[in-house]
């Protein structure tokens, strides 16, 4: 398995724009600036571009303008992928697979979004285009991204106990993770008490537990794991790539399968295919970097990708298991919770910069296999996740 | 001060023919005639055989509990006067992987529990929009 994407590309480069509630600039300004973060931190310009990437859902900027506005003549290989967090990491494997076949060499993928200023998510109940369920929810006042999840997490606590203290945990210690990030918007500790008395949102969600919209941008330079060797900085290799998973949401129940029960994600489908591709299981990973749009989906991909038993999730994570130096560092930026929302691609910059060993106050010792991974597939179908590891 | 109004459905080509129902006060899925599965969102294509082959079938208009949201912030002006609202994930009972949604009405969120038998109460919101809402089932007698 894996055939000739496994370890075919590498990160050779990592680039932000600050992360603020009022970017005051345009998205494009924001694709510009981190595209030119990520090049210079591989040692590369403009001019060594051969391919740019990026998805959205009618927020942001697409390649077609962020590449003249850098000056780039011709793009070469371009992907403007539509979707949101779900299809976050597939951009970066459809980039890898672009340099795995030769297509492209050197592929700058990116994500800018004005999440606060501009185009809120949940904002006005503006659907996700394309979500045909809505026209069964929209008229009962279920339009939020915020919603939906809540009453998933819902049938997860009442299918296996999980409770708000669990989901608490997630909020508390991705704050924690977060006090070690100068990026992350929010730093100030929370307890236990703080995430009780935040307001609800959408029961059982409380403020705490939905990720911050942000303005912000962040890049990745991608090439060939060979060429990478000779970059500026330590490449780290995409091991494996997957996409898909199937549909989740309620009303995707086909037949039986993982669409008829809600409290199972896609990455259930997904875990397996991507661990084969890179030889490699759940015991590898050193730190996984698990899309948190809200606590709850931290607690299922926990079970989905095989590092707890099914309804273990919220135990699991209570343990303390998820602190750097925990079995299973998770989120060690503070993820979108408590770092910001860049939608998934602040995700594999941090677990890039974990496995290059430069993550400081929250680096996990001797990091050498990382899991980051997207929004698992509820809202719109199919999920993506990457396996990377270490520079050798 | 008026009410803003209610946010429509948003019917596609597969769907128009249920929302009419519903407006009739008729809850439906469609039955595969080649395979008898109940599937609901409407669509054209059977999932498990692929007959384009179907025809409606009354639903039991019971169903369970399958989870629950209190929204406590308004998302979109038309509900603004509303919070908090409590929509439910309902498991109908006329088979498996059938889940459609609602308001709960005649009771609070407290009356919630997993697999709660609700029943379903059709609220015409205008003359040419009804919809489809959820109170707890009258205990047998
Ligand atoms: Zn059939």
């Amino acid at each position: 398995m894996g055939g000739t994407l496994r370890d075919a590309a590498a990160v050779a480069g990592v680039g932000y724009t600050p992360f603020s509630k009022d970017s005051g600039v345009s998205t494009t300004t924001l694709a510009c600036e981190a595209i030119l973060a990520a090049l210079d931190d591989a040692g590369l310009g403009p001019e060594d571009i051969d391919g740019i990437a990026t998805h959205r859902v009618g927020d942001s900027s697409p390649p077609w303008a962020v590449a003249p506005a850098l000056g780039i003549e011709d793009q070469g290989w371009y992907l403007d992928q539509f979707g949101g967090g779900s299809v976050s990491h597939a951009v970066l494997g459809q980039a890898a697979m672009a340099v795995a076949a030769g297509v492209a060499e050197t592929v700058v993928c990116y994500r800018a979004i004005n999440a606060r200023s501009e185009f809120r998510m949940g904002g006005q109940g503006r659907p996700p285009a394309g979500a045909f369920d809505l026209q069964y929810q929209a008229p009962y006042g279920l339009i939020a991204p915020v919603q939906h999840y809540a009453l998933l997490a819902r049938a997860h606590m009442l299918a296996y106990g999980t409770s708000h203290e669990h989901l608490g945990a997630v909020a508390v210690g991705q704050r924690e993770k977060a006090a070690g990030n100068p990026r992350a918007l929010k730093r100030d500790p929370i307890t236990m008490r703080d995430y009780l008395a935040s307001r609800w949102i959408a029961e059982p969600f409380r403020l705490l537990d939905c990720c911050l919209e942000t303005d912000g941008a962040c890049a990745l330079v991608l090439t060939s794991a060979e060429r990478a060797r000779d970059l500026r900085r330590p490449p780290v290799n995409i091991t494996a790539a997957a996409w898909g998973g199937g549909h989740s949401s309620y009303s995707g129940a086909g037949p039986g399968g993982i669409g008829a029960d809600p409290t199972t994600s896609a990455a259930a489908r997904l875990a397996p295919r991507l661990y084969a591709m890179a030889g490699l299981g759940p015991a590898d990973v050193d730190v996984a970097e698990l899309y948190d749009c809200f606590t709850w989906t931290v607690l299922v991909q926990l079970e989905d990708y095989g590092f707890c038993a099914k309804g273990e999730g919220g135990p699991y994570a209570a343990s303390g298991a998820l602190r750097i130096g925990g079995e299973l560092p998770v989120n060690t930026h503070g993820g979108f919770l408590s770092e910001g929302y860049v939608h998934g691609i602040n995700h594999v910059a941090e677990a890039v910069q974990q496995l290059r060993g430069e993550a400081g106050g929250r680096q996990v010792p001797g990091a050498e296999v990382a899991l980051s991974t997207a929004q698992p597939g509820y809202v719109l179908a199919g999920t993506s996740a990457l396996l990377l590891t270490a520079p050798r | 001060m008026t009410e803003p109004a209610p946010l429509r459905p948003g019917t596609d080509r597969d769907s128009a023919a249920w929302w009419e129902l519903v407006r009739r006060h008729r809850l439906a899925v469609q039955r595969c005639t080649g395979c008898a599965l109940l599937r609901f969102p409407a669509r054209e294509y059977c999932p498990a055989c692929r007959s384009r082959s179907w025809e409606w079938r009354d639903c039991a208009g019971t169903g369970r509990v399958a989870g629950w949201t209190v929204t406590h912030r308004a998302f979109h002006p038309a509900f603004a006067g509303q919070v908090p609202y409590t929509v439910l994930c309902v498991a109908l009972d006329d088979g498996p992987g059938l889940r459609c949604w609602g308001r709960l009405v005649g009771a609070g969120p407290d009356a919630l529990a997993a697999d709660l038998p609700v029943e379903a109460v059709f609220t015409d919101a205008e003359p040419s929009l009804t919809l489809v809402d959820w109170r707890p089932a009258a205990p047998p007698h």
